[in-house]
């Protein structure tokens, strides 16, 4: 088709966006997710490099966009993979893909999902009136007939963009790297500036009042050890640069540390408030056996959390 | 009439399989705006409602009829009260089923909030954040690693159903303590992780440079002097600030960002740091 995208991956990808709706809705594996939009696509295209980078930065975009209540919410899943499929195919910078494609396609699909759960209602009602006909079979068919609104919202978009968008992107990819260098690197800095919306996003919700001496423990303590780790890694290049003897090869800032750090912390949060709220529960009144029972699951499932 | 209703039904372990794989795979395909996971509800136990019940009686048209009416829980809780539901029918029969109308939409609130903000907020925030933390040099580990942890909480799913079945109501006001210290030490974690990455994934610097006379005076320097990162944390603080306002969602203020960020770059004063 001349845009870089055969057939055969608008089909695959287009199969997937269908696919990833339904994990969203039920089973939650995490395929969902844009990380892995962007590693699928990215393999699907022949380049998975560029499809982690796009995931990953369209991943904390959207980190404190949730569906509460079933509100819709920017799809940034097919964002995702219309971005990556794009980049590779017409040789998009990836950090110029996030901001021009993904955000703007992640955004428009908000109302093929409102769509999605509009149409259902359509069914809500015939299983209505199968209940009054005592058609078992038939409740159970039409519940399961909402894959088809679902599924739809998300594959005819993307099928549509990849198999016909490609001649537009890749004329105005040209035009923007040849004429609109400003433009280009503009929106490379808006996908690098993206990540901040999601962390902005997520503190609105969480209890930033109650916890904010962890959030300025978390920020410097990485902001230190990221600069720390940095200028001695450059410190290291600058060396072996000068002196071929010198091989030592420094490692980047672990950030499994830095989250280790933070869950120490939660850890010693958690004991500190079940510890209290122990206390005042036994203080008013002496509670039965039953508590000592449901204290034991109960341990169970908190080592699941994490 | 409490003998025809009741048909000695007993949830065997092949019942529990049942609506844990339909509540696993098929829960909320039949989401709408009407009724959100009604007909969902009633898909999931609908099996178990025939053998209580028995096929063509009123008993079972009653209990169909209120199970399938509006109901909206978290996806990971969904079971529980199903539990705590089939529990009590099992043993009151068609009596019971406006004590179940009340209870479902007394716990759907509940379990909506404890497990959106754990489950569908913090977990997908925290696993989200190092998995795209190694996405973007370009590593797929994180990715495999956040899977790993949804099956764990996928497992944790399969069993709270028998558990919310053996302890029915108690469970509720026994758990919420731990429920709520448990939801205290995440949005911990939350807070701490969202500053640390605030440090390290929003790559941006100044690159204004000024040129007083013969002397440059580069702007990220000085900053760095002060305080590494400064930049990317006021640019989460201004945005914190402007979600705030009226009027602003989160996809406007994406848009805004966009926007400013594109004009800040063409004027020279914003860049990407490498």
């Amino acid at each position: 088709m001349g845009t870089g995208i055969a057939i055969w991956q608008v089909i695959i990808l287009t199969i997937y966006s269908m696919y990833q709706i339904m994990d969203e809705l039920t089973l939650q594996t995490s395929l969902s997710q844009p990380v892995w939009a962007g590693l699928i696509a990215g393999l699907v295209m022949g380049d998975i490099k560029t499809g982690l980078i796009i995931g990953g930065s369209l991943q904390l975009t959207v980190l404190g966009v949730g569906t509460f209540g079933g509100a819709s919410k920017i799809d940034a899943n097919s964002g995702t993979v219309m971005a990556t499929a794009f980049a590779i195919g017409t040789g998009m910078r990836p950090e110029v893909a996030v901001a021009a494609l993904g955000v703007p396609v992640a955004s428009l699909m908000i109302q093929t999902d409102i769509l999605a759960r509009f149409a259902n209602t359509f069914f809500q009602h015939r299983v209505d009136k199968m209940i009054d006909k005592e058609d078992y079979k038939g409740i159970e068919r039409n519940y399961l007939y909402g894959v088809l609104p679902w599924t739809l919202s998300r594959g005819i978009p993307v099928f549509l963009a990849l198999a016909f968008g490609g001649p537009f992107v890749r004329s105005a990819v040209t035009y923007m790297n040849a004429n609109l260098d400003w433009l280009s690197n503009g929106l490379a800095t808006a996908g690098a500036l993206l990540p901040a919306v999601g962390f902005a996003i997520l503190l609105r919700y969480l209890p930033v009042k109650k916890h904010w001496p962890y959030l300025i423990l978390g920020f410097v303590i990485t902001a230190l050890m990221s600069t720390v780790y940095g200028n001695i890694s450059l410190i290291g290049t600058t060396l072996a640069g000068m002196n071929k003897t010198f091989t030592t090869a420094f490692a980047s800032l672990p950030m499994l540390g830095i989250a280790l750090i933070g869950f120490a912390l939660a850890a010693i949060e958690y004991n500190r408030a079940s510890r209290e709220m122990a206390k005042a529960e036994n203080a008013p009144t002496k509670t039965t056996t039953t508590d000592n029972n449901i204290e034991e699951q109960d341990g169970e499932i908190h080592g699941d959390e994490i | 009439m409490e003998t025809k209703s009741k048909k000695n039904f007993e949830m065997t372990k092949k019942d529990f399989n049942q609506i844990n794989r339909r509540s696993l795979f098929f829960n909320q395909w039949g989401w709408n705006y009407e009724r959100m996971q009604g007909s969902g509800y009633l898909y999931i136990l609908m099996p178990q409602l025939r053998k209580l019940y028995g096929d063509h009686t009123p008993e079972l048209k009653s209990a169909m009829k209120m199970q399938n009416q509006f109901f909206n829980t978290s996806n990971f809780f969904n079971t529980i009260i199903q539990g705590i539901d089939i529990a009590i029918e099992e043993k009151e029969g068609a009596s019971s089923i406006e004590t179940v109308a009340g209870i479902k939409s007394g716990l759907m609130g509940p379990f909506a909030a404890i497990g959106d903000s754990i489950f569908a907020a913090l977990v997908p925030a925290i696993m989200g954040a190092i998995a795209a933390n190694m996405a973007v040099q370009g590593n797929a580990v994180g990715a495999f690693l956040w899977m790993a942890v949804n099956f764990v909480i996928m497992w944790f799913r399969w069993i709270q159903l028998r558990f919310a079945y053996n302890q029915g109501v108690n469970l509720v006001t026994a758990l919420q303590g731990q429920l709520n210290a448990l939801t205290d030490a995440a949005t911990l974690l939350g807070v701490y992780v969202v500053g640390a990455l605030a440090a390290t994934m929003v790559n941006t610097k100044i690159i204004y440079v000024a040129h007083l006379g013969k002397m440059a005076v580069n702007f990220q320097d000085k900053i760095d002097m002060i305080m590494p990162k400064l930049i990317p944390a006021l640019i989460v603080g201004a945005i914190y600030w402007m979600l705030g306002r009226k009027r602003m969602t989160s996809t406007r203020a994406i848009f805004i960002v966009i926007i400013v960020a594109v004009i800040l770059s063409a004027l020279g004063v914003l860049g990407k740091a490498v």
